[in-house]
Parts: C-alpha cells; sequence; structure tokens
C-alpha cells in the first residue's frame, strides 16, 4: 500500500494549524507545477506517437467504409473514456458522425455477466454476441494489465476485428499481446497524468480518422441511411 | 477506477519520470488564476467532506465526465486514500427537481457544463437555498458573476482541448482536496467573531418556495432548514420561487416574471 507523505512541506500539520493562505498558495502552486508537466506528457506523446496515430486512424477509416462499427471499452475512470469515445464518434463536435458505441454502460449486461460468470468476461462475452469481423475494438487502461480487456482482445481478434490498445506505463500485458495489432502507450507511471494524456490521444486519433475519411475515402451515405 | 497500480509519484512536485523528448511550455502561467480557484474549491470540499457532506456530480452534455468525477472520490486511483462520497445524477433526468429531493445541507455539487446550459444555471443558483456548496467546470463564454461558489473556467472555445483540460481539472481538484484532509486545524471553518456578520445574521438569506398557502404564507427552504415565513411583500410567489428571507418575511423574490 502506498500514500503519499507531504507533510515535510508543510511547518503547521498539526491540528492547531489556522492560517488558510498559505496552504492555497502551496496549492496552486503544486497544481501549476501539475498543470505544466500534464501538458509537456501531453505534447511529448502526441510527438512520439504521430505516426502511430496516422497509421491506426487509416487502419480504422478502412473498417468504418467497410460497414464496421466501434466498440469502446475499459474499467473505472477507462470506462468514462470509453463512454467519451462512443459520444466523440456518434455525435462529433464536427466531421462525420460513425458508429460507435461503449460497452461499459448497459448495467444489465454488466451485472448478469458478472454475477453469471464473471467479471473477466463482460466485455469479451459482449464482443462475442455484437462484433463481425469490419468491426474495431478500442479499450482503455492505464496499466495495460486488466483481465477483462485482454480477454475482449483476444475474442476481437478471433472474430477478425482491428484491435486498438490504449494504455499506460511501460504499456503492459496490452502492448504485448498478440491479440493486438496497435497498442498507443502513454509512458508515464501517475494514473491522472496517463488518464489526461490518453484523452488527447482519443482526440488526435479521432481527428486524424476525420481527416482521412474526408480527404481520400469520404463515405458518401444515401440519402435518408440510417 | 479499477487500474490499481499505486502511483508512484508524490503528490507535490513530481518529476517526469520516463518521459522522453520534453517539450519547454510556459503553460503554467495561463493557469494561475484557475489554479487560485481550484485551491479554494479544494479546500472547501475537503471541509464539507470532512463534516459529512456529499458530492453530486453532473454534466448533462458530458455525462462520462461526471462518472469521471465521481468514480475518482469513491475508489481512488492511490491506493490508502479513504473513499469519499461521490454519486452522479443520471443525464437525462431532471437535474433541479433530482438535486432538490436528494441533496442536503451540506453537500456539495459539481457540474462540468457551458455556461448557457440552463439546467445547470437553474441548479447552481439555489444551492445556496439547499445549503450546497456549488463548484462549476466549464469553458467558453463565462457564466455570470456569483453563478457559483467556485467557477473554474477555461478560455478555450475548442470542445475537445476543454473536455481534455476538464479532467486535468477535476483529477487536481481531487489531488488538492486530499492534501486539505492532511491539514485537520484548517477542515473546520474559522469561527464567526464579528459583531454582525452576513452568514451569522438574518441579512437576506436565499430560500426555496416549497408551497404557498392563502393566508400570505409559505412554506420555504433554506440552508437551515424549513421554515414558514410571511410572503405578503412579493407578487404571487409559487412553488420552486428563489425569495431572499429577512426577519421572517420575504422581502424580495430572484424569479423575473412579466
Amino acid at each position: 500500500m502506498t500514500t503519499e507523505s507531504t507533510a515535510f512541506l508543510y511547518p503547521f500539520i498539526e491540528g492547531d494549524e489556522r492560517d488558510a493562505e498559505s496552504l492555497l498558495t502551496d496549492l496552486a502552486t503544486s497544481a501549476e507545477a501539475k498543470w505544466d508537466q500534464s501538458e509537456r506528457l501531453r505534447q511529448a506523446t502526441l510527438d512520439r506517437c504521430h505516426d502511430q496515430i496516422a497509421t491506426v486512424a487509416a487502419d480504422m477509416a478502412r473498417r468504418f467504409e467497410a460497414g464496421g462499427q466501434l466498440f469502446a471499452f475499459g474499467n473505472g475512470g477507462s470506462a468514462t473514456d470509453a463512454d467519451d469515445v462512443a459520444q466523440l464518434f456518434t455525435r462529433p463536435p464536427w466531421g462525420q458522425a460513425l458508429p460507435a458505441r461503449s460497452l461499459a454502460t448497459d448495467h444489465a449486461v454488466l451485472t448478469a455477466l458478472s454475477n453469471d460468470i464473471g467479471f473477466d468476461v463482460v466485455f469479451s462475452r459482449q464482443l462475442e454476441a455484437h462484433g463481425r469481423a469490419s468491426d474495431i475494438a478500442v479499450a482503455l487502461s492505464t496499466s495495460g494489465n486488466s483481465e477483462n480487456l485482454l480477454k475482449a482482445f483476444a475474442q476481437a481478434a478471433r472474430i477478425g476485428m482491428l484491435t486498438v490498445g490504449i494504455s499506460g506505463y511501460d504499456g503492459g500485458r496490452m502492448a504485448a499481446s498478440a491479440a493486438l495489432e496497435h497498442c498507443l502507450v502513454v509512458r508515464s507511471d501517475s494514473v491522472h497524468r496517463i488518464q489526461e494524456t490518453q484523452a488527447a490521444l482519443v482526440h488526435a486519433l479521432w481527428a486524424a480518422l476525420q481527416s482521412e475519411l474526408d480527404t481520400e475515402h469520404r463515405i458518401d451515405r444515401p440519402e435518408g441511411a440510417p | 477506477m479499477t487500474d490499481v497500480r499505486p502511483d508512484l509519484t508524490p503528490l507535490l512536485g513530481d518529476d517526469l519520470g520516463a518521459l522522453a523528448g520534453t517539450h519547454p511550455a510556459d503553460t503554467g502561467r495561463a493557469v494561475t488564476g484557475l489554479t487560485a480557484d481550484l485551491a479554494r474549491a479544494s479546500l472547501a470540499l475537503a471541509r464539507r467532506f470532512a463534516a459529512g457532506g456529499t458530492l453530486w456530480c453532473a454534466s448533462p452534455s458530458w455525462s462520462f465526465h461526471a462518472h469521471h468525477v465521481a468514480v475518482e472520490f469513491v475508489h481512488p486511483v492511490i491506493m490508502g486514500k479513504r473513499a469519499l462520497p461521490a454519486v452522479v445524477v443520471p443525464s437525462g433526468t431532471d437535474l433541479v427537481a433530482t438535486l432538490r429531493a436528494t441533496v442536503r445541507p451540506g453537500d456539495m455539487v459539481v457540474a462540468v457544463a457551458d455556461a448557457h446550459d440552463d439546467d445547470v444555471v437553474d441548479a447552481m443558483r439555489r444551492g445556496p437555498a439547499w445549503g450546497v456548496e456549488t463548484v462549476w467546470l466549464g469553458a467558453g463564454p463565462r457564466p455570470g458573476a456569483g453563478a457559483a461558489d467556485h467557477v473554474l473556467w477555461l478560455d478555450t472555445d475548442d470542445p475537445l482541448v476543454a473536455s481534455e483540460q476538464f479532467v486535468r481539472i477535476y483529477h487536481l481538484l481531487w489531488e488538492l482536496t486530499h492534501v486539505c484532509f492532511e491539514h485537520t486545524g484548517l477542515l473546520t471553518p474559522p469561527a464567526c467573531d464579528e459583531e454582525v456578520c452576513i452568514t451569522c445574521s438574518d441579512e437576506g438569506r436565499l430560500a426555496e418556495v416549497i408551497s404557498v398557502d392563502d393566508l400570505g404564507e409559505a412554506l420555504v427552504r433554506t440552508a437551515e432548514g424549513r421554515e414558514r415565513i410571511d410572503v405578503s411583500l412579493i407578487d404571487s410567489p409559487r412553488a420552486g420561487d428563489l425569495v431572499l428571507v429577512h426577519a421572517g418575511s420575504a422581502i424580495g423574490s430572484l424569479e423575473d416574471r412579466p
């Protein structure tokens, strides 16, 4: 169990501390340093992953052109990132709306699978039901080690789906798994900073995909198509 | 969230670890005002949590942000940090009605929303009558002065940049709140020792009308609880109206009805 101690930084750590102003100044200074650190990690990661993002976006474009849809998933905060992916793709601020959904939102499915089988199958079982060869699996994890994501990627690979992981630390098991065609890694060991840059990676990937569709392979959907 | 590898970086002054190829950045300067606001909001939340308050999280347009805030506080990424009560107000429900029914004095409401989100505007302005502390995260044009107790605002008009920076803001809100917990002496707000102060006196407290009777009286809700007040001085008060109460009477209405 890891807990941090910041006590050494403050002269009054006991219960008789009364002046909040020095604490507020320290908090603001700390927040600025972290903001700066997050910004630098974001930029360095986007620079390092530039070519990889272009490759993944092109692969994704081919799947969408073939009528595929995207499934996003993750656990905890990464589940909310998966929801973010689904919302961004289906209801974009600009560009084409694309078929995508999060596998972390249906509480009936999640609790049924967890209760009846186990939490390790909550995503793989859904892909078994919905996934087709033209589809895309995108999963986010800060550690890259979540068992249910690895199981889902194995299932997606069996189906023939495009598999894209977004991971942190050194990439974890996701980066090493043969079931993943692509794994974008945020090289940091802070869960919060990893998630912040993973959000930027998702946005960069989405934007690259949009320009891929726009410039070369625009999907001309028939009028009134769903 | 469930990736429970311990955070290896200390809470203050962490370095970039294995990060290669960092770029010089001067973004810290641009967020000075924001980080000062973040610091005050974090201390306010820590005080409310310490007193038993619950954090209600809402984001009508981006429900994933509300869920992310809530899971951050309930199940911290850093093992050993205490679980705190934070709840999502589901999108697609009537935000004001849900909060009105469920919040208790001492609670907190955090919203992630644009300034023109009418439901959030309405929920935030009711905060003082419900006895809740309000925190509003947003980007672009700012809400009016005093729209919430803490307005944490970004200047960007790019929705994707804003969304990324919201994550940063609520991560920092969580981190700083936990730093405040180490300062136990500051978790109790300083006692009021002024002769007459706004908080302790009956000076224009905000109240939300629950019901109005035929006798010119109304049952209202304030931060202190329910009370019966005289409403004969204001025009056609209705349930849900916000009124200013002084010495047992409504002396003004905040509703702008023709």
